[in-house]
C-alpha cells in the first residue's frame, strides 16, 4: 500500500460516511503539475495523490470552506508546516476545531502538530538549510549592501498578490495594501510602494508565520519573501521564545507585556 | 556639503504625555534642536509600521516615537503593544538596509521637559553622525497620484 492509496481509502470512508462534505488534497493538473483538489464525491477519490510536488499549503482554503453558520465539516491533507498554520488559525478563532478533519502527513523529519489521522513516515530532517545560510550571509553585509539586495528583488515585484493569496494567515476581508482609500499606503507599482507592501506584509505575519514558504513558492518573479518571514520568526524566537503554530496561541505581539517582559 | 547636513527627524508624539512634554520643554526654556517635525498622535500604539515606512519613504533621516512610560498609558496598554512592535519593525527594516539607529522608541511623560529635550538632542546628533539616509535616495519615488492627494 502506498501513501497515496491509503489517502484515497481514508478519503472514501470520510465521504461515504458523510463525516465530511469535501476532502481538500492534491491532484495532477494540466502539464503534470500538482494542484489543489476539492473532492466532494466518493467516486472521485482516485484523483487524490501524494508526491514531492505537493507543496501548496492547503490550510489557506479552510476559512472559505468553514464559514460561520454552516455546520458541515472539511477534511484537509496537511503537512507538518500546514498543521502549524491550522494551530494559528484555531488560536485566532477562524473556525472551530471539530469542523476540520486533519489528515496529517509526516515528512521532512517532522510530525504534524495537529492531526486526526496520521500517514507517512517521519523520515530524516534535511541536513542543509539554504535559507538559514542566506540569512547569515545577508546579516554579515552592511546596511548599504542589504538595501541594494532587497531593492533589486522588490524591483521585480508586479504586485500580483500571489504571495498573499497563497498564505493561510493573510485573511483580511480587504487587504490594507489593496484599499483605495488608504492615506499611507500606495496601490501603485513604484519601488517604494512595493517595498512597503512586502515589509508590511511580513510585519503583519509577525508571530503568525509558520514558515511554510508557500508565499515564496507562489511568487512568479522569485522574490525571496521567505527570508523576511524567517528573519522575523528568529527575532520572535529570541525576544519572546515564541514559535508560531507549535501550540494554538496568539502572536505575542498583539498581547500586552507580561510581568517578566515589563 | 556634509558640514551643512541637517537631518530631518519625524517625531510621533503621544498627545497625552510626550506632546505635552514638548510643551513643558518649551515653557521651561530647555533648548532642543529644530530638526524634529512633531506629529501628534493619540497614542504611541497608533504608530503603525506603515506610518514609519512612509516617513522614511518621504525623506526622513530618522523617526522618533515617544510615548507614555509603561504603566501610564492613557488607554491602559497601548504603549505595551508599541514596546513589542517597534523592535520587530526595527529588525525588519535593519535587515532590508536601514541603519537601526535611525528609528528610536522612548518614553517621556508630560512633566519631563528636560528629558524630552535631551532625547531629541541625542537622537538628532546620532542621526547627524550617520549622514543622509539612503532608504529614500536609492528609490525613485513613484509619481502615482495617491487617493486624497497626499503625495
Amino acid at each position: 500500500m502506498t501513501l497515496g492509496s491509503d489517502l484515497q481509502d481514508h478519503a472514501f470512508d470520510l465521504l461515504e460516511s458523510g463525516q465530511v462534505s469535501v476532502v481538500i488534497g492534491y491532484e495532477v493538473g494540466p502539464r503534470n503539475r500538482v494542484r489543489p483538489a476539492f473532492v466532494r464525491d466518493k467516486d472521485d477519490v482516485d484523483r487524490l495523490i501524494w508526491n514531492e510536488g505537493c507543496h501548496h499549503n492547503l490550510a489557506v482554503y479552510l476559512r472559505e470552506h468553514l464559514k460561520p453558520g454552516d455546520t458541515d465539516c472539511v477534511a484537509v491533507v496537511t503537512k507538518p508546516a500546514d498543521s502549524r498554520a491550522i494551530n494559528v488559525l484555531l488560536a485566532e478563532n477562524a473556525f472551530p476545531r471539530d469542523r476540520v478533519y486533519v489528515i496529517g502527513i509526516a515528512c521532512d523529519g517532522e510530525m504534524p502538530v495537529v492531526h486526526d489521522m496520521l500517514l507517512g513516515e517521519r523520515g530524516d530532517t534535511p541536513v542543509s538549510d539554504p535559507r538559514a545560510d542566506e540569512l547569515s550571509r545577508l546579516d554579515g553585509l552592511g546596511p548599504a549592501a542589504r538595501l541594494d539586495y532587497w531593492l533589486s528583488h522588490f524591483d521585480r515585484c508586479i504586485r500580483c498578490y500571489a504571495c498573499r493569496q497563497a498564505c493561510p494567515m493573510c485573511s483580511c476581508p480587504t487587504c490594507l495594501y489593496e484599499r483605495d482609500d488608504s492615506l499611507w499606503v500606495g496601490l501603485g507599482t513604484g519601488l517604494d510602494e512595493k517595498r512597503t507592501f512586502h515589509l508590511g506584509r511580513a510585519f503583519h505575519l509577525t508571530g503568525r508565520c509558520v514558515d511554510c514558504n508557500a508565499c515564496e513558492e507562489a511568487c512568479p518573479v522569485d522574490i525571496p519573501i521567505g527570508l523576511l518571514n524567517r528573519k522575523i520568526a528568529d527575532e520572535m524566537s529570541r525576544s519572546f521564545g515564541h514559535r508560531a503554530g507549535l501550540k494554538p496561541v496568539l502572536s505575542p505581539i498583539i498581547t500586552i507585556l507580561s510581568q517578566e517582559e515589563g | 556639503m556634509t558640514d551643512s547636513f541637517e537631518p530631518k527627524i519625524v517625531g510621533f508624539l503621544c498627545t497625552w504625555c510626550s506632546y505635552t512634554g514638548a510643551d513643558t520643554a518649551g515653557i521651561s526654556r530647555f533648548k532642543s534642536p529644530w530638526n524634529l517635525r512633531a506629529v501628534r498622535v493619540p497614542c504611541s500604539g497608533r504608530v503603525a509600521p506603515e506610518l514609519i515606512m512612509r516617513a522614511f519613504d518621504e525623506g526622513a533621516d530618522g523617526v522618533l516615537v515617544l510615548g507614555c512610560h509603561i504603566g501610564e498609558c492613557h488607554y491602559d496598554n497601548g504603549n505595551h503593544r508599541t514596546a513589542k512592535r517597534l523592535p520587530v519593525l526595527q529588525t525588519l527594516m535593519s535587515f532590508t538596509g536601514l541603519e537601526p539607529e535611525r528609528l528610536r522608541l522612548d518614553w517621556v511623560s508630560a512633566s519631563e521637559g528636560e528629558r524630552f529635550a535631551r532625547i531629541v538632542r541625542e537622537f538628532t546628533e546620532d542621526v547627524r553622525a550617520l549622514g543622509p539616509c539612503d532608504w529614500r535616495q536609492k528609490v525613485p519615488l513613484s509619481d502615482v497620484e495617491m487617493v486624497g492627494g497626499v503625495r
